[in-house]
């Protein structure tokens, strides 16, 4: 399984009143993770709604494993799941950069609509490309 | 198959244990499945997810597919509209 790695660092702004990353923002992160996956095979969300469709999240899950403080660089990795269903699930981890502690785990889901709300059931021609090239880039070894 | 998508009543027990072992549906029996109650939100409450699945199901067993909701939607009215679909686009595909 390949993972994209993409380097964040904690922001002052981003620790709570016990100089812990926020909860909330480890989301924000997947997003980063997720983003710079999706790039590497024109899956944007604006190219995707040039292709005529969005993809909302319907699931979101998390563990948090160990803290991360103001300052501290943290690598974002993030792959595709093999999908059964015409749905996208991303697994993500995030870890400490220098010792790579693993911080949290993670994994969405979303399914895909047309721009005009209909949801679709399988996956087609242009999109059905992208997404297959992003998903043997992730599944290969 | 054939059989089955022959005799509406084999068919419509047949979708019925079709969705409850697809979905894992624990608490819910063939005998309370309602062939005209919806499969969706009221009725037996599926969700969207619960239609991808059943999508791939469908696909695999009757070699019928289902593109969109908008399908989807007549598709999944009930188990009476369900084994009608069925038995419809089956025959088209001979």
């Amino acid at each position: 399984m390949q993972w994209v790695e993409t380097e964040e660092m904690v922001r002052f702004n981003e620790v709570d009143e016990w100089g812990m990353a926020w909860y909330g923002h480890y989301m924000a992160w997947f997003e980063v993770g997720r983003i710079s996956l999706l790039r590497q095979f024109d899956l944007l969300p604006r190219q995707m709604v040039d292709l005529g469709y969005i993809a909302p999240v319907i699931s979101l899950k998390c563990d948090f494993k160990n803290p991360a403080g103001s300052g501290d660089r943290i690598i974002i990795r993030t792959t595709v799941v093999k999908p059964e269903i015409a749905a996208l699930t991303f697994k993500f981890e995030i870890l400490l950069k220098e010792n790579r502690t693993l911080l949290a785990r993670g994994e969405t889901t979303q399914v895909l609509l047309t721009t005009n709300r209909k949801m679709i059931y399988r996956l087609s021609g242009e999109l059905e490309k992208r997404v297959s090239n992003l998903v043997d880039y992730c599944l290969q070894d | 198959m054939e059989e089955i998508v022959n005799n509406s009543t084999a068919l419509r027990e047949f979708l019925k244990k079709m969705i409850i072992d697809t979905l894992k549906l624990e608490n819910v029996t063939i005998e309370e499945i309602d062939n005209k109650a919806p499969l969706f939100r009221k009725g037996l409450g599926l969700d969207s997810i619960d239609a991808l699945e059943l999508v791939v199901a469908i696909e695999k067993i009757f070699n019928i597919i289902i593109e969109d909701e908008e399908v989807g939607k007549r598709a999944f009215a009930s188990i009476n509209a369900l084994s009608k679909f069925i038995q419809k686009k089956y025959k088209r595909g001979k």
